[in-house]
């Protein structure tokens, strides 16, 4: 009888088993797509991160008080992506919206994980959103999520160590110039450099800001290119970095020494999005009253390109089933008035409208030294972004860039080299991956 | 094996055996200890009665414990600082103000007093997961220990095999499963795989082995008491000292638990402390975040005091410990 | 059942009379078992068995799901990232593992022998990094470990030394440091707890035979600890083999990227699953690691281990 127990236990068990070989097959895309947002209502479910969120909800649901909000605080944009694809690989269990990192967006395109929001009218919002950001949010044309900020990259340093150093931080228009800039911090001895080894992100707006284009991706091809101008040049002035010892191979970005030495101004300038402010603020407070904010500076005196670095971004999940309301809410805070609610609460926004409000642009920041900080950013965030794909397995990219190409920094190989090992890499995968893949 | 023999005896003989053996044991007992404290007295040799100390091997294990105990002289520290001293000053001085009260209040309110909704959470989590792992290890270790049954060899085999897979990989099959039958989100997410402590078992098993005398059992069995009853009333008594220790681990092994609620959690009212700090940790890595590692320490060595404080009640049993319950012959 | 049964204190030999009927299977043994059974089931064996499953099939983005048979065991057979990070992890378990447990049954030995003053000091602060939670630890050390901003630099500042402790060629010294730390007090406990199950009176007999005290650690004491001894090097193993915590907290706190996304087995799966999506390629991982991890752990003690429990 205890055998027939068994038994039965271990055939369920199997059955359990089989369950869940057929659904991890499964992309899990809901039938009907609700575009009702004038009569949307019920529960939002709300993935999300950062500063502002809960205050946002709250003028939400009372302009709206047949829907409410339950968000939840998913940590990381990383931790984030990866709940949203066990969620996605159970066929249950995923937000209705949910926060992305821009450079992940297109992976959940490809996968089918989430919906065009063309079919809400989202592409009528075009022209309310600034280039840069409103670009990332494209594949094939169509919106897929509505940006939350914009993150131009822009140049912050520390005019404190500048001014030691001899250098006029505004006069730095070009890469030249930050060269120059570079030896002269240096010579400052000890410790003092110009920035450390640089992450994936920066490297990846900088060499956008190049005119490079690193990846092309159409359907299921792809093209890797990196070694066209935009790229060489880059890699020419950072090898020079390298090599005369004018950056900090030892200091890695977000680590409690990256912010200390921001801090005490031995890192004594960034090239970031400008969302950087509120970490400044807060995790290098020392530095208060130090910091500056100017353009990135450019390949070619007189040129204004710019750059994105980093930007999150709204999508609506294909397992929402109530996708009305969510365009609604996201809608809401990206592009409504939730967007200023966010904006006041450190978000650098994304549309025109709060861009070019007189308020937001003329606030002076202690941090800064009074300087109008914001008005530097929105310049940035203005100016002309070239065409810029990343690739559709952009985590994996982002890890392997540690691998590949940070040794580089340290001098192990040179950076030409990593480069194009680190090509090599995202072409082999993407081959593994079943794409087709062409690399120059 | 003479099972016959004692199969043919009477209820009455083996009761009056059993209490036969229980009067020798005492009076073995009381002998060792009278020989002992004469010896001890005579030789010096350390024992609990009359320990003679050493200096030298104290000193020795006082450098061991400065190594144990010096990082947490860090987290003291730097739990008074302010976030601007914390990236500003050197880690084992003070900072320049004393923020441990402000930083205290400042964990319990920050984003309205979640982190006492996640100290609730690993409480429960602690009472259900832990408790329930202590209860299924001592349920069956006795079983292992005293009962010969079929695939009992098997076991400690297949659980060592099933432990070295890593769990990262298990993480996500263990996450499909869940989600099949809805428990994702839910504390059942974060108790039932607490309730699994193949060291606990292990543990249980050995003690059974060497606490609970089988005459007792086979007396218990004879007077007609179920085997369940038999476990609660006579067994579970005897392996008081041993079930602390075994509560000791799988409290501190829930307590920080970390990668499996990471996955299997993604509302942040149901987290545990684990979870919430390094997501506190993680805003000073994240685009426009705010860095708040002053919280974030603070809030760790607030984690750390409830497992201190059961260490300390615990171990009152616990120094008696496996000692009170084995003897070996 | 009369009451005097029931109180009477613990500590009665069993008899040798452990009844076994050969012709007819005890089943009573699962009325205590199933419960373990049927959660440990629940939380390991269906998903090992799905994780088995799985690494026969391979998912792409572009072209779905497709059953591939060993084709996964090969490629891991020719990875040599994969074979990089077993070699660490090994060179890893056997450094660190014999100093932590050295560590610990010292100090289980120094606590149980009554001669320290202040044993119960000692006693909780050999445990208490056990509480820390790996997170929290990992970046207290790291802290320490700075070269430019840490103990590390302070000591350089005071010595004229210059010594960095996050360069590849010691940074596995390093988190076995902090491992060490972490888990010597853990197995301290388990160690002095089957020291606590030796009787007085075998001291008292061995003391009149005139053995010194070092004849009583040498034959009492540490054949006692060889029992635990089996199941900790096994827990350590598995532990060690499993190493992941620690080095992917740091990753991002040691400059130059000297910990890979591969650097340990258990890192290369998150990273391959969680990064890569490549589950099925993790999946074999997985299986391949706990195949080793089984193979060395029954080489060393497993052995031992199953003749203690009879």
């Amino acid at each position: 009888m205890r055998n027939t127990k068994k038994f039965i236990a271990s055939a369920a068990a199997i059955a359990t088993l089989i369950g869940l070989a057929a659904c991890g097959n499964g992309g899990g895309l809901s039938a009907t797509v609700d575009t009702d947002t004038a009569n949307a209502k019920g529960e939002v479910v709300f993935w999300g991160w950062g500063n502002g969120i809960k205050e946002t909800i709250a003028a939400f649901e009372k302009a709206n008080p047949n829907i409410t909000v339950k968000y939840s605080s998913t940590g990381t944009g990383a931790d984030t992506a990866t709940a949203l694809q066990n969620a996605i690989a159970a066929g249950k269990g995923a937000p209705d919206v949910v926060m992305l990192e821009d450079a992940t967006v297109p992976q959940f395109v490809v996968d089918g994980s989430v919906v065009d929001l063309s079919q809400f009218g989202a592409d009528k919002l075009k022209d309310d959103f600034a280039a840069g950001p409103w670009a990332k949010m494209l594949q094939e044309g169509k919106p897929y999520a509505l940006p939350i900020d914009s993150s131009p990259e822009v140049f912050f340093y520390n005019k404190a160590v500048f001014d030691k150093a001899g250098v006029d931080g505004e006069a730095i228009k070009t890469w030249d110039d930050y060269y120059e800039a570079a030896k002269k911090v240096r010579a400052l001895g000890g410790d003092y450099y110009i920035a450390n080894s640089i992450d994936y992100q920066p490297f990846l707006a900088q060499v956008w800001q190049a005119g490079s284009q690193p990846f092309k991706v159409n359907g299921e091809n792809i093209t890797i290119d990196m070694n066209d101008e935009g790229i060489q040049k880059y890699i020419a002035l950072q090898q020079k970095l390298i090599d005369e010892d004018l950056i900090n191979p030892k200091i890695t970005n977000w680590t409690d020494d990256w912010y200390r030495s921001l801090g005490d101004g031995t890192t004594a300038s960034l090239t970031i999005g400008a969302w950087m402010p509120t970490d400044l603020e807060t995790g290098a407070a020392a530095g208060k009253g130090n910091w500056r904010v100017a353009q990135l500076p450019q390949w070619n005196e007189g040129d204004e390109a710019s750059s994105e670095d980093g930007g999150s971004a709204l999508a609506i999940t294909s397992q929402s089933k109530n996708t009305a309301a969510a365009y609604k809410f996201a809608e809401f805070l990206t592009h409504g008035d939730g967007a200023k609610v966010m904006a006041d609460h450190g978000t650098f926004p994304a549309t025109t409208k709060l861009l070019e409000d007189k308020d937001f642009q003329s606030k002076k920041n202690e941090y800064f030294g009074g300087q109008q900080v914001n008005k530097v950013l929105v310049e940035a965030a203005e100016r002309k972004v070239s065409a810029f794909q990343y690739l559709p397995y952009n985590p994996y990219a982002q890890s392997k860039y540690g691998d590949d190409v940070v040794p580089a920094f340290q001098g192990k190989k040179t950076l030409k080299d990593a480069i194009a090992a680190y090509a090599k890499t995202l072409a082999d995968y993407g081959t593994d991956q079943g794409y087709t893949v062409t690399v120059k | 094996m003479s099972s016959a023999t004692t199969a043919s005896l009477s209820y009455e003989a083996r009761e009056k055996a059993a209490k036969r053996a229980e009067r020798a044991r005492q009076k073995r007992i009381a002998r060792d200890e009278a020989a002992e404290r004469k010896r001890a007295a005579k030789s010096g040799f350390a024992n609990v009665n009359n320990p003679r100390r050493s200096m030298l091997l104290t000193i020795v294990s006082a450098i061991f414990a400065v190594y144990c105990l010096f990082p947490f002289v860090y987290l003291i520290i730097n739990a008074t600082k302010t976030q601007a001293d914390f990236t500003s000053t050197f880690g084992l001085g003070f900072g320049k103000t004393f923020a441990l009260w402000d930083n205290i209040v400042t964990v319990f309110t920050y984003q309205d007093g979640i982190f006492g909704r996640w100290l609730l959470n690993t409480l429960l989590y602690v009472v259900a997961g832990a408790g329930g792992a202590t209860l299924l290890a001592i349920m069956g270790g006795y079983a292992l220990a005293k009962f010969r049954f079929p695939g009992r060899k098997l076991v400690f085999a297949v659980i060592i095999g099933a432990i070295s897979v890593p769990g990262i990989a298990l993480a996500v099959p263990q996450f499909l499963l869940f989600a099949k039958l809805n428990l994702t989100n839910t504390p059942w997410a974060m108790i039932v795989p607490s309730l699994i402590s193949p060291f606990g078992l292990y543990l249980m098993w050995i003690f059974s082995e060497q606490a609970v005398p089988q005459e007792l059992l086979e007396a218990a069995r004879v007077d007609g008491a179920s085997e369940l009853r038999t476990f609660w009333q006579i067994s579970l008594p005897l392996l008081a000292p041993g079930i602390v220790t075994t509560a000791l681990f799988t409290i501190v092994a829930t307590w920080n638990n970390y990668f499996l609620p990471l996955i299997m959690l993604k509302e942040d009212s149901w987290y545990p402390l684990t979870i919430g700090l390094n997501q506190w940790k993680d805003q000073a890595s994240t685009a426009g975040g705010t860095a708040i590692q002053n919280l974030v320490i603070t809030g760790s060595l607030i984690t750390i005091i409830p497992l201190v404080i059961a260490f300390l009640c615990l171990q009152k049993y616990w120094q008696s410990g496996l000692a009170a319950g084995a003897v070996k012959e | 059942m009369s009451d005097q049964t029931i109180h009477a204190p613990a500590g009665t030999a069993h008899s040798p009379e452990v009844r076994v009927n050969k012709h007819k299977a005890d089943w009573r043994g699962w009325k205590f078992m199933w419960p373990f059974a049927v959660v440990f089931v629940f939380v390991f064996i269906v998903p090992i068995l799905y994780t088995i499953y799985i690494s026969f099939f391979q998912k792409k983005m572009i072209g779905g799901t497709k059953f591939v048979g060993v084709a996964n065991y090969v490629r891991l057979f020719h990875d040599p990232n994969f074979w990089s990070s077993v070699g660490r992890v090994a060179m890893f378990t056997v450094v660190q593992v014999p100093i932590m447990l050295f560590l610990a049954a010292a100090m289980a030995l120094a606590l149980d022998s009554m001669k320290l003053h202040g044993t119960r000091f000692f006693r909780i602060s050999t445990f208490l990094p056990y509480a820390v939670p790996a997170v929290v630890s990992t970046m207290i050390w790291s802290f320490m470990y700075g070269a430019k901003y840490g103990l590390v630099a302070s000591i350089n500042d005071l010595f004229g030394t210059n010594f960095d402790v996050l360069v590849p060629s010691v940074l596995l010294a390093s988190i076995g440091n902090i491992v060490t730390w972490e888990f010597t007090g853990y197995n301290m406990l388990i160690f002095y707890s089957s020291l606590s199950t030796i009787p007085h009176s075998l001291y008292e007999a061995a003391s009149i035979d005139g053995a010194s005290e070092w004849d009583i650690v040498r034959k009492i004491k540490l054949p006692e600890l060889k029992g635990s001894l089996a199941i900790t090097v096994i827990f350590s193993i598995i532990g060690s083999f499993q190493l992941f915590n620690e080095p992917s907290i740091m990753q991002d706190m040691v400059p130059g990227n000297a910990i890979t996304t591969y650097y340990t087995p258990n890192m290369y799966a998150y990273n391959l699953s969680f990064t890569g999506s490549q589950s099925n390629y993790a999946a074999a991982l997985a299986i391949t690691m706990a195949v080793i991890t089984m193979v060395i752990a029954y080489i060393v003690q497993l052995k031992s281990m199953k003749e203690q429990m009879k």
